[in-house]
C-alpha cells in the first residue's frame, strides 16, 4: 500500500474492509439452513417497505395497462356498436326472407342485390341468379314486404331487375277485398310524387278508400294474385265521366333491399305467402 | 459543506434507492438497465472514508443477496470489494472531476459484476465471456452516465469530500 493509501485508509478502515470480507465469506460457504433464515429476516424487514413499493409499483403499471386495455376495448366495441342497427335491419329483413321462402314452399330463387340501387337511381338493379338457376325474362321479383319488380333481362349467372319504379313498369291490380281492379304503374319519374305508384283505370263510380292493400291480380299470367303493391293513399286524378287515378304507397322501395326472391314457376295464386302485416293499412 | 447540501445529499441517496425499486424494472432489458443501488454506494464511496464504503457495501450486497438467495455472500463480497476499493482510489488517485467519477462509476459497476460472476461461479465461459464482454459493459456504461447527469445536476452536494474541494 502506497503511503498516500495509508493516509486515507487506517488501521480501523482496513480491519473493518478484512471484516466485511470475512463476513461475506462466510456468507457464502454457509449452509443453507443458515442463509436462508437470514434472508428471510432481510426480506421481511429491512426490505419489507421496498419490496411493498415495488409491489405497488408493479400493480400500477399493470393497472395502467388494464385500463389501455379497457379504452381500446371500449372503442372498439363504440365502433362495432355504430354497425348494430344496420345488422339488426339487415338481420330482421333475412329473417322475414326465410319466412316468406317458408311459405312460399317452391317454385322461387333467392337472389342477393349486387349493383345497390341508389336512392336517386333506383329503377334496375343486377341480383345473382340467372339463366342457369331458372330465371326466364318477366319473371316476378319479389321481397316479404312485397312486390319489387320484374326481371327485364336473364344472364347466365346474373339478372338484371326492372324495379316497379321504373316508367314501363305495368302490373294488373286488385284491391285486397277484391271490389276495385286496375293497372298500377308509377307515378311520375320526378318531382315529389316519384316514389308512389298510381292506380290507374279505376272505374268513375267506384270509390276505393284510403288505407286500401292493393295486390297482384294475376290477370296477364305475369305475377301470380296475391303479391301485396301497396296501399291506397289518396286520389291522384280524374277523368270526368270515366275512370279515378289514386295514389298507393309501394310496399317495398328496391334501394334498402339486400336479398329478394324471383319466383320461377308459374303459380296462379301466393296470397297466403305474405304475412298479413306486410303492407301496413 | 452546507447543511442544505448534507439534506440533499441523503434526500439523493435515498431517491437513488427507491429507484431501484420502483423504475428500474421499467427500463427494460435488467442487464443493461443502471443499477441505481450500486450507484448509491458509489457516490457515497465518493466521501466516506475506506472502512465506512466497505461496511457499506457489505450491507448493500447483503441485501441484495437477500432478493437472490441462490448465490448468498457473492453480493456482499462483491460490494465490499467495489466499496472499499473505490474509496480508496478515489482518496489516492483520483481528482474531484465529473469525468472522472463518471469513470469510476464504470469501473465499479464493472468490477462489481466480475466480482458476482466470479464468486457466485454460476457461469459457464462463455456466459461469462458474453457477461463481462457485453452485458456489463452495457450496464456499467448506463450506470456511468445516470451518475454523471447525477454529479452534474447536483454535483456541490454529492461529490464533496469533507475538507475537499467542490466538483
Amino acid at each position: 500500500m502506497s503511503p498516500a493509501a495509508d493516509r486515507y485508509a487506517s488501521r480501523a478502515d482496513t480491519l473493518i474492509f478484512l471484516g466485511c470480507v470475512a463476513l461475506a465469506v462466510a456468507a457464502m460457504s454457509a449452509p443453507d439452513a443458515w442463509r436462508d433464515p437470514i434472508a428471510q429476516g432481510l426480506r421481511q424487514t429491512v426490505l419489507a417497505p421496498f419490496l411493498a413499493l415495488q409491489q405497488q409499483t408493479d400493480l400500477l403499471s399493470a393497472a395502467r395497462a388494464r385500463y389501455d386495455a379497457v379504452v381500446a376495448q371500449r372503442d372498439s366495441a363504440a365502433l362495432a356498436a355504430t354497425f348494430l342497427p344496420e345488422l339488426r335491419s339487415e338481420n330482421v329483413r333475412l329473417r322475414s326472407l326465410l319466412g316468406l321462402g317458408a311459405h312460399l314452399g317452391w317454385g322461387y330463387v333467392p337472389a342477393e342485390v349486387l349493383h345497390q340501387p341508389e336512392p336517386t337511381n333506383p329503377l334496375m338493379f343486377v341480383v345473382s341468379a340467372g339463366r342457369k338457376d331458372g330465371v326466364r325474362p318477366l319473371s316476378g321479383v319479389v321481397s316479404p314486404e312485397g312486390l319489387v319488380g320484374i326481371v327485364a333481362t336473364v344472364d347466365r349467372q346474373t339478372s338484371v331487375v326492372m324495379s316497379w319504379a321504373h316508367p314501363e313498369f305495368r302490373a294488373s291490380a286488385i284491391a285486397a277485398d277484391g271490389s276495385v281492379v286496375g293497372i298500377v304503374a308509377p307515378h311520375g319519374a320526378a318531382g315529389p310524387g316519384v316514389w308512389l305508384l298510381e292506380l290507374q283505370g279505376v272505374p268513375y263510380r267506384q270509390q276505393v278508400a284510403d288505407g286500401t292493400v292493393i295486390l297482384t291480380s294475376g290477370l296477364g299470367g305475369v305475377f301470380p294474385r296475391g303479391i301485396p303493391i301497396g296501399t291506397v293513399v289518396g286520389l291522384a286524378g280524374e277523368a270526368t265521366g270515366w275512370e279515378r287515378t289514386y295514389l298507393v304507397r309501394p310496399a317495398v322501395h328496391p334501394a334498402v333491399l339486400s336479398h329478394v326472391m324471383i319466383l320461377t314457376a308459374g303459380r296462379a295464386d301466393i296470397r297466403g305467402a305474405f304475412q298479413a302485416d306486410s303492407v301496413a293499412p | 459543506m452546507r447543511k442544505s447540501d448534507r439534506y440533499r445529499y441523503l434526500i439523493i441517496l435515498a431517491g437513488l434507492v427507491v429507484l431501484e425499486f420502483t423504475v428500474r424494472d421499467r427500463l427494460g432489458d435488467k442487464r443493461i438497465a443502471p443499477d441505481f443501488l450500486l450507484l448509491a454506494l458509489l457516490i457515497y464511496t465518493i466521501r466516506a472514508q475506506p472502512g465506512r464504503s466497505a461496511l457499506a457495501g457489505f450491507v448493500v450486497g447483503l441485501l441484495r443477496d437477500a432478493l437472490t438467495p441462490t448465490s448468498f455472500g457473492a453480493g456482499a463480497l462483491a460490494h465490499t470489494l467495489v466499496g472499499y476499493l473505490s474509496s480508496w482510489a478515489k482518496a489516492v488517485f483520483f481528482a474531484e472531476n465529473v469525468f472522472v467519477n463518471g469513470c469510476l462509476f464504470f469501473a465499479g459497476t464493472w468490477f462489481r459484476n466480475l466480482a458476482v460472476a466470479l464468486a457466485s461461479g454460476g457461469l459457464d465461459r462463455t456466459q461469462l465471456g458474453w457477461e463481462l464482454l457485453v452485458w456489463s459493459p452495457l450496464q456499467s456504461f448506463t450506470t456511468a452516465a445516470t451518475g454523471v447527469l447525477l454529479l452534474w445536476l447536483f454535483g456541490r452536494a454529492l461529490a464533496m469530500r469533507p475538507g475537499g474541494s467542490e466538483v
